[in-house]
């Protein structure tokens, strides 16, 4: 008992529960919001991406493969010095607020590629269908094509997802704060490595499991869809 | 009209480029002892042994689920404080281990679901042949499983190379850590100097990227869900 209490004191991690308590909150709520704005820039940029315009089309793949190409971190710091220089150092930019408009430019190519698997996983049966009753574009997509695409790509969509909730540990770099953070603050604190980071690991892995739960019951709800990668 | 901007880059280019050398050497090293250890564990799975199965799950979990970032900082400050020697590690083995555990993790379910995607009739007609179980591995699963690994593969070392701008963190004098140094110079040129870095990354990632692609049209290869 005392060999483990002097790799891993539970007091000390105990004091610091309401910080790891908060950080996995920041975290949630830090992924929730990028989720949602790069779900929503995703299909945007996803159907720039499939435009049959060259520039528009053009423009929307050299972004992506940017992205793809470079590292997150950089990327992190690019916004993060970059933001101020173009809007100004107001006060509205926080830390937060750059990570996720960073994390937000980051996720955003990912899930437009997914979605725009998804869209050409959608049989073209169905595209004709709905013009034969009178759709005119709009409601083809929006009452056709992308309700069954999104279907087909949600297990891929939660683990990029999950990709994302592991990514928001980088924000720790440029001090927003979340989980990775409250285990810095242990650190910094108290010294104490393996109860800081153990302790956060541990964190991650919590919700990780619940991401896993999750993805189990959406694949039995869905049936699996057409479009089954991996 | 750039000249004062160019005159930055030209003298900050050759630490840069030095970096990106660090940078391309801690990637290419653990990507070998990567793929060599997920070779062997993806193997090992797809033989679905009682115990050693739930060991390899584990080892995939733990290092799926959490950030690179946290692995990185568990293998440098955690494992230095638990008393035991040879676990001792400077900041290079503690990124070169971390690195090379973490892309074990991605060959690992790579193999493993090559091996998966190989038609069962195969094994099965090398194993009638009078092969043992080895054998029928070896010379006729493998063979056509490592063929399909090579698109994920290359996808993984994208990965790869963009996790090594995590070792910054500790320290390891490559491409990221070069910009921050040069950065330290030059302050009021920052975005400048990211600038470049990205640009090096790009120019580093971007072919294996697009041969990645081609490969995945070519081959077709497995699909494995890289998170």
């Amino acid at each position: 008992m005392d060999y483990i209490a002097s790799i891993y004191n539970f007091r000390v991690v105990g004091d610091y529960l309401p910080v790891f308590l908060h950080g996995i909150f920041a975290t949630v709520w830090i992924s929730l919001i990028c989720l949602v704005l790069s779900l929503v820039f995703g299909t945007g940029l996803a159907g720039l991406r499939m435009s049959r315009i060259g520039i528009v089309w053009r423009t929307a793949a050299a972004y992506i493969q940017f992205i793809r190409a470079t590292p997150l971190l950089v990327q992190i710091y690019l916004v993060y010095y970059g933001l101020p220089v173009i809007f100004g150092a107001t006060g509205i930019l926080t830390e937060a607020v750059s990570g996720i408009v960073a994390l937000t430019l980051h996720t955003t190519p990912y899930m437009a590629e997914i979605i725009r698997a998804g869209i050409q996983s959608v049989d073209t049966g169905q595209r004709e269908a709905a013009k034969a009753v009178g759709m005119n574009r709009r409601q083809t997509m929006g009452y056709v094509v992308l309700p069954q695409a999104f279907a087909n790509v949600v297990p891929t969509l939660l683990g990029q997802t999950a990709v994302l909730i592991k990514d928001t540990s980088l924000l720790s770099i440029i001090a927003v704060f979340e989980v990775m953070s409250s285990g810095l603050q242990l650190m910094s604190e108290r010294v104490m490595p393996n109860e800081a980071f153990l302790t956060t690991a541990v964190c991650y892995l919590l919700i990780y499991a619940v991401m896993l739960v999750m993805a189990n019951v959406v694949q039995r709800r869905l049936g699996g869809g057409v479009y089954r990668p991996a | 009209m750039f000249t004062e901007e160019w005159k930055i880059i030209e003298s900050i280019l050759p630490f840069l480029l030095e970096g990106l050398w660090t940078t391309i050497k801690v990637s290419l090293s653990a990507i070998v002892v990567g793929s060599l250890l997920g070779g062997v564990l993806g193997t090992l799975r797809s033989f679905r042994l009682p115990v050693v199965k739930h060991v390899i799950g584990l080892y995939l979990h733990l290092f799926r689920g959490s950030p690179f970032l946290i692995q990185l900082y568990v293998f440098y400050f955690v494992l230095p404080e638990l008393g035991v020697p040879w676990l001792e590690f400077g900041s290079w083995t503690a990124s070169l281990v971390a690195l090379s555990l973490y892309t074990g993790c991605y060959v690992t379910e790579i193999v493993n679901a090559a091996i998966l995607s190989v038609p069962r009739g195969q094994e099965e007609a090398a194993r009638s042949l009078g092969m043992s179980k080895l054998r029928a591995m070896r010379h006729v699963v493998l063979p056509q499983a490592l063929r399909l690994t090579i698109p994920p593969m290359s996808g993984v070392y994208v990965i790869i190379i963009k996790s090594t701008a995590i070792l910054s963190v500790v320290g390891i004098s490559e491409l990221t850590r070069q910009g921050e140094v040069a950065i330290l110079r030059f302050p009021s040129d920052i975005l400048l100097i990211y600038g470049v870095v990205a640009l090096l990354y790009f120019a580093f990632c971007y072919p294996v990227l697009r041969f990645t692609d081609w490969a995945e049209n070519r081959v077709g290869g497995v699909r494995v869900n890289l998170d």
